[in-house]
């Protein structure tokens, strides 16, 4: 459900998002406590009650094993619970460049030739880099995030992933102890069973008998993990799943880096060195190279406006932790922008045109700017430059173009620079998003704005090629289709149709939970406005407009109402398919489009890529479903799925754990609840969740 | 903040802008920055000079992430002592921290700040940007 809150049971309203003072919830602390007593309570029992017998019959050399192996589960569970997982603090204000409503919602790197995502996190303000997750629970980003687990009620992370992994090992060679030993003890005093003694050691055996299977099956879970180098965050959205994981160096190399690697350094609550250093004037400065006095003379000085235009707003309403660094959709070939003009006459040639802006686009405060989506809007334009120069564009376009692309360089070299006083833009990040001007041609940019980061190689994501394609393709239905894609990517925190934008993510109500209705009412919302023309608004589910707009340009009616969204590795196949169709100079754009909308309900007959897509879903579907269970060691039921808890609600990887294995069954009558936890994702949320209800779908 | 008489005639440096740093990932999530010099910085400073300076933090940092001996007896002391023993003892990590923290004041001392630039150590950012801060001459006239 959109909007809901972090936390258990008991989670409140979400608290401001820069600054947290988060609510006391104490629900939060049930699990732990219960975890804390269990373990501590059977343990002393067992202690108590069996162990002097068992010293005496055998030798003490058993209570002091029991005894290290206890100590050593219960510094593990203390060091996971209480240590800094690897928050990264929150970014300075100067890093944030001044303009974000244009910066796109993602950036794209490469690691090891794989093309990943990094995403904008609203909250903390930076781009979280790679394995980098932002819990809402905790409200804070978590490096090389692993899971939120409730049992320490803490994240797991980087500088603590070890000590839990740990934990769960002691633990269930801690429980196999105390099982074993406790029934010895019964079977040889199997005449006396009524004492308090076997009674106790019964019960204790009991619980420990109750907790194995799922503590073990997680620890089996883990121990896979590690082999593969992935995080449970990973493996539960299926990042890699048929893909390659650029985070693994070989079994080995996985398992001593996690056991023996030395304790990473916190980067909160760090004691600041004072760094009374004195930067007095007069400078020394370097001296210029024949090069250097070149390019001063053709540098107008334009470079400070190099930042001009990406926009950034989000309508993600949720930091989904599955979209961080999915694999994004497989890059598209560099000839895309062979005809590409430099960034210098760019520069130029945006100061001699101003964009110009159609009143729809007119900047609203409430969202910072229309001129956001235009900018996307010029993305696509961009995209097509490269492609089809003789195109028919508007000069709008062009002109719009031209800034948008002048971005580009800036983010090339992998440095952003915030100018001091000269209103100095964002540089870097997506291409195409120009100035707010040009008109609907360019619509809305799709997520192929968003993660274009150039640092290095970097490879528009699909949209932009869906853009590429449309480049021809009539204007006001691109925009509308286009449209329909952000609140998509809002609800969906998809790669796919991001026409994400940094600004709209920075409004977020807290860090990340964005409720639906806060999203957008069609009258507030500029990237409904072009869709509102067409369509009546229809709230809270601001998509429907959009999408159903998206139809009816196309013919087609609007469709249902979004139901959780396809996994990152899905959204990334339908972005072939629909490159490869829209590839085609198809105008069906929206065909395929409302096909991934419905992706979860059943799509209409008339999309060719839609039976695809449900195929993939269903593909996506099973192979989530089985991922979990496979890995799960023991038989049973629901408690048995490897126990991971789901970031808390409002958290768009908890709906979409639930969701990418739901997306399966959603194309059959909507199942129980029950039956969408167990699959994929959701069977996550099984066994850490068991104190807090099951989401609902 | 009351200032001399006579500091009213000096030039005092603000800042005018940031540039970052920002991580190379190229090879994975080992902390390496990277070494790309940015063009706000040409006017500045000598080109190889900034390259030198991050390509040794890289290399610093290489050597705090490095899975060495000392890390692994690192790791079973402590696991042996269950962690107390991270109360007394410095981790091989932070030990390097503190030679990058001190090589980069150095830098700062010696090539950066004279040429009105700064270098923030990336440790404050979560290990994410090296943020160099550009001064420009302001003079206060009075």
């Amino acid at each position: 459900m959109p909007g809901f809150s972090s936390g258990g049971v008991g989670g409140g309203v979400g608290v401001p998002a820069s600054a947290p003072p988060r609510p006391f919830r104490p629900s939060r602390y049930v699990p732990v406590s219960a975890a804390t007593t269990f373990l501590v309570g059977s343990t002393s029992l067992f202690f108590c009650f069996t162990c002097p017998w068992l010293s005496e019959y055998f030798s003490c050399v058993i209570p002091i094993y029991v005894a290290v192996i206890f100590l050593f589960t219960l510094a593990n569970f203390s060091m996971a619970t209480f240590m800094d997982p690897g928050v990264f603090p929150r970014a300075e204000e100067d890093e944030d460049k001044e303009d974000d409503f244009r910066a796109p919602l993602y950036k794209t790197v490469e690691i090891k030739g794989i093309q990943v995502r990094m995403k904008w996190c609203a909250t903390c303000r930076f781009y979280r880099p790679p394995r980098c997750s932002h819990c809402s629970v905790c409200d804070n980003c978590v490096e090389d995030f692993d899971h939120h687990c409730p049992w320490v009620n803490n994240c797991i992370g980087r500088r603590n992933y070890r000590h839990f992994f740990l934990f769960l090992l002691s633990l269930t060679t801690h429980i196999m102890n105390v099982f074993g030993f406790g029934l010895v003890y019964v079977l040889h005093h199997r005449q006396q069973l009524d004492t308090p003694h076997a009674v106790v050691t019964m019960v204790v055996m009991c619980v420990a008998g109750l907790f194995f299977f799922p503590v073990a099956g997680l620890t089996g879970f883990h121990m896979v993990l590690v082999a593969r180098g992935r995080t449970t965050n990973e493996q539960v959205t299926g990042k890699f799943r048929g893909g390659v994981n650029p985070f693994t160096n070989g079994c080995t190399r996985n398992i001593s880096h996690v056991l023996c690697s030395s304790q990473a350094p916190r980067y909160v609550g760090r004691s600041r060195s004072p760094q009374a250093l004195d930067v007095q004037p007069p400078f020394l400065r370097p001296p210029l190279t024949e090069a250097q006095l070149e390019a001063k003379v053709l540098d107008n000085g334009i470079q400070n406006d190099r930042h001009s235009t990406r926009s950034k707003s989000s309508l993600d309403p949720t930091e989904s932790q599955s979209a961080d660094a999915e694999p994004p959709p497989p890059p598209k070939p560099e000839l895309r922008y062979p005809g590409l003009p430099r960034a210098d006459t760019e520069e130029s040639s945006l100061l001699t045109e101003g964009p110009t802006t159609p009143s729809m686009y007119k900047y609203r405060p409430a969202f910072s700017s229309p001129g956001r989506n235009h900018t996307a809007l010029t993305h696509p334009s961009k995209m097509i430059r490269g492609d089809s120069l003789d195109s028919p564009s508007p000069s709008i376009l062009q002109s719009s173009r031209q800034p948008s692309y002048r971005s580009e360089p800036s983010s090339l070299d992998g440095t952003t620079v915030v100018g001091g006083g000269v209103g100095a833009r964002r540089g870097g990040g997506d291409r195409g998003e120009g100035p707010g001007g040009p008109g609907g041609a360019a619509g809305v940019i799709p997520g192929g704005m968003s993660g274009y980061s150039l640092a290095g190689r970097s490879h528009t994501s699909y949209p932009s090629s869906l853009v590429l394609s449309t480049g021809g393709s009539h204007s006001s239905s691109l925009r509308s289709a286009l449209a329909a894609n952000n609140p998509l990517s809002t609800l969906q925190s998809e790669g796919t149709t991001d026409t994400s934008y940094k600004s709209l993510a920075n409004q977020t109500p807290r860090n990340g939970s964005l409720s639906y209705d806060s999203l957008l009412t069609p009258s507030e919302s500029p990237e409904f406005e072009s869709a509102a023309h067409e369509l009546s608004p229809q709230k809270p589910r601001a998509v429907f407009p959009s999408a159903g707009a998206a139809g009816q340009r196309e013919g087609v009616s609007p469709g249902s109402p979004l139901q959780g969204y396809t996994s990152p590795f899905l959204s990334a196949q339908i972005a072939q398919q629909r490159e490869g169709q829209l590839l085609q100079g198809s105008a069906t754009f929206s065909s395929p489009h409302r096909a991934y909308l419905r992706a979860v309900s059943p799509p209409p007959p008339s999309a060719s890529g839609a039976p695809e897509i449900q195929h993939l879903l269903q593909a996506n579907h099973n192979s989530s479903s089985r991922g979990p269970r496979n890995l799960s060691s023991s038989p049973g039921g629901r408690s048995l799925e490897p126990p991971v808890s789901p970031p808390p609600r409002g958290l768009s990887l908890g709906k979409s754990q639930y969701h990418v294995g739901e997306a399966g069954p959603q194309h059959r009558p909507p199942r129980a609840s029950g039956g969408g936890l167990v699959v994929g994702g959701g069977g996550a949320g099984g066994g850490q969740q068991a104190a807090h209800p099951p989401l609902p779908p | 903040m009351a200032t001399h008489s006579l500091q009213d005639m000096r030039q005092q440096a603000s800042v005018a802008a940031k540039v970052f740093i920002q991580r190379d990932y190229t090879n994975g999530t080992v902390c390496h920055f990277q070494t790309k010099f940015p063009s706000e910085l040409e006017s500045r400073i000598n080109k190889q000079q900034f390259e030198e300076t991050v390509r040794t933090l890289n290399n610093l940092y290489a050597e705090a992430e490095k899975l060495g001996s000392q890390s692994y007896i690192e790791g079973c002391l402590a696991c042996l002592t269950a962690y107390i023993i991270f109360l007394c003892m410095e981790t091989h990590y932070e030990k390097v921290l503190k030679k990058i923290a001190k090589y980069i004041q150095e830098q700062n001392e010696k090539i950066y700040a004279p040429q009105g630039l700064l270098l923030t150590d990336p440790i404050e950012r979560g290990l994410r940007v090296i943020e160099v801060t550009i001064f420009e001459e302001r003079s206060l006239t009075r």
